[in-house]
């Protein structure tokens, strides 16, 4: 076996020896309160690809390798050292021995493999990131070999969603639900923080861990609450009196008054989650047509919604893949041109049709972009309803074809800046929400899937650059979607808030675990 | 004692169509159930799979056997979404909001009864006119709106009580063995906490409880003007005794029993308006869990949520028919 | 209508008339009143306070609420015309079947309206609404499914009411058929005491709408309803309060007015309540 790096480069393995436990013990101290507008489905590694799971779990379980908030690659945490074999098709990690779960068991190359086989036992979301992976297997305590049935290039960044959980405390529960109902509800990590208290309508608590295998150093808030208030106006108000410390969710108005008003500050985090209207491409309705979807993917203003619902905070979108990313090609979606869309409904008598979008209408960008969506279709004679649901609700009506609507918003959440993530997840006919990933569209090109198999398999990016090039200009020719927009992170904050860092590999979490109250 | 054999017969026959109305209703459930039960992930061998372990392919009345016996277990199921068993979600989100109902009843009661009293006593004159058009003005106020300026002006702009939540920061390590605060910190001795409980509860109660008290006083005002009328009321003020004995030694203790009934009635309906005002205060409690569980279609949670407010409904017009019942020995006759 | 106006005796009980008819009338021509486009919007124009252009200023999107109000009026008054008029006829329809026929049916479908009742018609509606996924229509159908009871028993109590008075066994004597009896006696007899329950029925059905659509489960997006309005301006409550305040308002009157015209319609028509009058 010959080992080489991949093309994601590694952080010198010697920034590991530099949080030895023990070195300097500062005791964490102070409470940190996080407000969030949308409450958890539930505390389960397998639903990490859910940020409002994955923002509680950062901090309470480890993974093999993690990318450090501000980081765009991968640096190591319980896998201090791995090789790649020669196929690509084996990645052996070697772990750390000095890392202990919250219950004090030691952890081991067991609980990744049985992490990992649960996961796949209970067919998670978050394997769906994951490629070609075969299958785990011990090689000793400290060593743990990971098989692909092909060769992947993002495979280690994936792994950054991939939550070890304590084999001895989890394997009992298991029972028919892959241990779902107790994961549910119980933590079973080793992660700096540790989940004290969960009451999934009010809060949710984490104390520090007091014997986390990285050690305190520096300075950290010994609790971390979660408060879920669902609506801005109260998060502003909880903010304003001190009640909360981070406030994601308020109104961009709110953020920009923030943004001068001493004792508050405001992050603006280089975030690349596109939002897309996802058209319905193989149910039986209009949106099958691909005229209709070309007409369809005229009649948004990207501009103005960047300039007057995001009010700025963000970067206009040329496509499905932000712009500046590995293999970007320009120009492939419509533009805005009402007129031209217009003379289209004319000429094939379309005026009168009725067309279904599903939003969240939590998030005030999707329902903004739904109104205008709405205003411009209605000038021209397409009647849009909309229907506001939740995420768990939304993602259960695209599992199958029937019950998938015209059009559905959701933003992507790329787990690594890799234009894999964006443009496999999206585009991919092996994740069509049919066969429950995120391609919303369920839209199935073999060519584009063969493209993206390709580039997934390849390690030169030059390759695959150009393979991603090709799948662009393909799904920009068929209208799957319309890029919205690539909102930045804005987040409000009290002033008194340090260490906060926007971690683009985790939209919408807080490394509470580098945060300080000064 | 027949009277308490026979009411109690009612609520058990009322328990069985409250049955089998949530039962009817977790049937017309537009979409199928196993399919969204089977997450995002399945394929059709699990969704059969499932659709047989939920007993979907049985015909409807052995399905309605299954919901009752899992019901008498106590077992509501589990929630597609928290993964937990409904009865235990319930179970920890039903304590904050009785007791929001109980502080809203409180008040409800507080002002209905001397107004109601004092309308009937004071009928047709200008004093009981103006609190009429002021019982009609309550009647027509949205509660959600009327929530949302209280918080905003009240808390926001004055300051003067929390804005949201159920306890201040300061004592959100507080739990105590029934899970209803205000009796907990008692039983600890923490005034603190309670008064703490009590602050942040003030807002929604109130809120809550506004429609509510708007119909109390008129249904008082109606029980305590029958009671005026009786003879023994004449009697007694013949008999010279003063109009303060005639209003609370007699008119009172007599005209309150019927209006009880209603106020037993409005209970339950106080907590099915708490989806109203607890999302609102960011408060946590059986109104957010099932707006929580409709958008979210978890059709299981939803049904449970309607069968436990309903039972809660049923209890608490048994305990006021009995607490009638007590009261007045005439009712014996009547019953 | 000028019945209802003889009716009236104070002032407050007119201007309610005046409320309520101005209310009907926006219902009818409110859409071609409203200056712009409710669901047109105008993001520059955003959270504009009420000036001489926007009477009542702008909401989140630039959409001019006055329009929106205007607009709102013909949805919530249709959907609780929707709700009343099938609840009317379906509840109507139960209670005078179960007087009719009486015995153990009646005495079961009684009961069964007790229970029903028992359920917060919010919550029940809510779980019909989740069967039925978020629209206004579902709200309307929930909020049927709900309220039927209320008429079923306040007929059946007025039927049989009317069936043990001395005319119907003079009747029955001359072998009047049930239709005849139904069309004849019944119903114009129940008229009063349902116009009375109706009038009263329409500021409670609604609350219930605007609510349902406030906690999402009702009117959808661009749909100027007023529940929905509010929640939609909510998020402004801060720095546009115009648009939470406007909606609200427009309830609260329209429901108080309908109130006290059912108050004094029970005054003038209910023979319960007049006997009550000292």
């Amino acid at each position: 076996m010959r080992s080489f790096r991949t093309y994601v480069s590694l952080i010198p393995l010697a920034l590991a020896g530099v949080l030895l436990p023990g070195a300097a013990f500062a005791q964490p101290s102070g409470v940190l309160v996080i407000a969030e507008n949308e409450t958890p489905e539930n505390l389960d590694p397998a639903n990490a690809t859910n940020s409002t799971v994955n923002q509680l779990l950062i901090g309470a379980y480890d993974t093999l390798v993690q990318f450090t908030a501000g980081e765009t690659q991968v640096s190591p945490r319980i896998a201090t050292a791995w090789e790649i074999s020669e196929d690509g098709l084996a990645y052996t990690f070697t772990l750390r021995e000095d890392v202990t779960f919250h219950d004090g068991t030691p952890l081991t190359a067991e609980d990744v493999k049985f992490t990992l086989d649960r996961l796949q036992a209970a067919s998670a979301n978050v394997l769906n990131d994951m490629g070609p992976f075969a299958g785990a297997e011990v090689v000793d305590e400290k060593t743990v070999v990971l098989r692909l049935s092909e060769p992947f290039g993002p495979f280690i960044s994936a792994l950054s969603r991939i939550y070890i959980v304590n084999k001895a405390l989890v394997e009992p529960h298991m029972g028919e639900d892959n241990a779902r109902q107790f994961l549910a509800v119980n933590g079973a990590g080793s992660g700096p923080y540790q989940i004290t208290g969960y009451s999934p309508t009010e809060a949710v608590t984490l104390r520090a861990f007091p014997d986390y295998w990285g050690g305190w150093d520096g300075s950290h808030v010994e609790e971390v609450v979660f408060r879920y208030v669902s609506e801005p106006s109260t998060q502003l108000s909880l903010l304003q009196r001190g009640e909360v410390h981070i406030a994601p969710d308020l109104t961009v108005e709110d953020k920009l008054a923030l943004m001068d008003t001493p004792g508050f500050k405001v992050d603006i985090g280089a975030a690349a989650t596109p939002l897309f209207f996802a058209f319905n491409t193989a149910g039986e309705g209009p949106t099958s047509d691909p005229e209709f979807r070309r007409m369809l993917a005229m009649t948004f203003d990207r501009e103005l919604h960047l300039e007057q619902v995001l009010m700025g905070f963000g970067n206009l979108p040329d496509g499905p893949l932000p712009v500046g990313w590995l293999g970007h090609e320009p120009g492939t979606e419509a533009e805005f041109d009402l007129e031209a869309a217009r003379a289209l409904v004319d000429e094939n008598g379309w005026a009168g049709t009725n067309l279904l979008v599903r939003y969240l209408p939590a998030i005030q960008e999707e329902q903004r972009a739904v109104e205008q969506l709405q205003s411009n279709l209605s000038q021209i004679g397409i009647n849009l309803q909309a229907e506001g649901m939740t995420w768990p609700a939304q993602a259960a009506t695209v599992t199958s074809i029937e019950t998938t609507s015209d059009i559905n918003m959701l933003y992507n959440f790329p787990s690594f800046p890799d234009p894999h993530a964006v443009l496999n997840t999206t585009f991919n006919s092996a994740l069509s929400g049919a066969n429950g990933g995120y391609n919303w569209s369920q839209y199935s090109n073999p060519e584009v899937d063969e493209l993206l198999n390709a580039a997934a398999t390849s390690s030169d990016p030059e390759e695959r650059a150009e393979l991603y090039r090709q799948v662009q200009r393909l799904v920009g020719e068929d209208h799957v979607v319309i890029t919205v927009s690539n909102p930045g992170s804005v987040v409000a904050m009290a002033e008194n808030v340090s260490g906060y860092v926007y971690n683009a590999a985790h939209h919408q979490t807080f490394n509470y675990m580098d945060i300080s109250l000064d | 004692m027949s009277y308490v054999v026979q009411r109690i017969a009612f609520s058990i026959l009322s328990l069985f169509i409250l049955l089998f109305v949530t039962f009817l209703l977790s049937q017309v459930v537009a979409g199928d159930p196993a399919l969204i039960a089977a997450g995002p992930n399945a394929g059709a061998a699990k969704i059969a799979e499932l659709r047989q372990q939920m007993g979907l392919d049985q015909p409807i009345f052995v399905q309605f056997g299954i919901y009752v016996g899992n019901i008498l277990q106590g077992n509501l199921g589990t929630s597609w979404f928290t993964q937990q068993p409904i009865a235990r979600d319930l179970m920890r989100e039903l304590p904050p909001s009785l007791e929001l109902v109980f502080l809203a009843m409180l008040i409800n009661l507080a002002v209905s009864m001397p107004m109601g009293l004092l309308t009937a006593r004071f009928a047709h004159t200008k004093f009981d006119d103006a609190v009429r058009l002021v019982v009609l003005a309550g009647a027509g106020l949205p509660v959600f709106w009327i929530a949302i300026i209280l918080q905003q002006v009240v808390a926001g702009n004055w300051g003067i009580l929390p804005i949201a939540g159920r306890l201040s920061f300061s004592n959100r390590d507080f739990s105590g063995a029934t899970g209803f605060y205000l009796l907990d910190s008692l039983m600890q001795g923490n005034l603190n906490v309670f008064i703490d409980t009590l602050a942040h509860l003030a807002l929604p109660a109130f809120a809550l409880s506004l429609l509510f008290t708007a119909v109390g006083v008129r249904i008082t005002r109606t029980s305590m003007i029958n009671e005026f009328r009786k003879d023994y009321v004449t009697l007694a003020r013949a008999k010279g005794a003063g109009e303060g004995r005639v209003m609370f030694r007699h008119v009172f203790a007599n005209g309150a029993t019927p209006a009880l009934t209603v106020f037993g009635m409005q209970f339950g309906w106080m907590l099915g308006a708490t989806v109203l005002v607890e999302e609102i205060f960011g408060r946590p409690g059986i109104g957010r869990y099932a707006i929580k569980a409709v958008t979210q279609s978890d059709i299981h949670a939803v049904v449970a949520v309607v069968f436990v407010v309903g039972v809660v409904f049923l209890i608490a017009n048994l305990i006021v028919d009995m607490l009638v019942y007590a009261l007045s020995p005439r009712k014996q006759r009547a019953g | 209508m000028r019945t209802l106006w003889t009716y009236a005796r104070t002032n407050v009980e007119r201007t309610a008339l005046i409320l309520a008819a101005i209310v009907i009338l926006l219902a009818i021509f409110g859409a071609w009143l409203a200056p712009f486009d409710p669901t047109q919007i105008d993001f520059r124009a955003r959270l504009q306070a009420p000036s001489w252009e926007h009477l009542l200023g702008t909401d989140g999107s630039g959409r001019d609420v006055l329009s929106r109000l205007l607009h709102g009026a013909q949805i919530t008054i249709l959907s609780t015309l929707a709700v009343l008029s099938v609840v009317v006829v379906f509840g109507c329809a139960v209670g005078m079947f179960s007087a009719f026929v009486g015995g153990p049916i009646d005495n079961m479908l009684m009961r069964l309206a007790d229970v029903w009742l028992g359920f917060p018609p919010l919550i029940l509606a809510l779980g019909f609404a989740s069967a039925l996924g978020a629209s206004l229509e579902a709200a309307i159908w929930a909020l049927i499914f709900s309220w039927w009871p209320n008429y079923a028993r306040l007929t059946r109590m007025v039927t049989v009411d009317i069936l043990s008075r001395k005319f119907i066994a003079s009747a029955d004597a001359l072998g009047v058929p049930t239709h005849a009896k139904v069309t004849r006696y019944v119903i114009p007899n129940a008229f009063d005491v349902l116009i009375v329950q109706v009038t009263l029925d329409i500021s409670a059905i609604m609350l219930a709408i605007s609510g349902l659509s406030f906690i999402g489960v009702g009117a959808q997006i661009p749909m100027p309803e007023w529940g929905a309005m509010i929640a939609d301006g909510r998020s402004y409550v801060a720095n546009g309060w115009w648009i939470v305040l406007a909606p609200g308002l427009m309830i609260f009157l329209t429901a108080f007015s309908f109130n006290v015209i059912g108050d004094m319609l029970r005054r003038e028509l209910d023979p319960t309540s007049r006997r009550r009058q000292p």
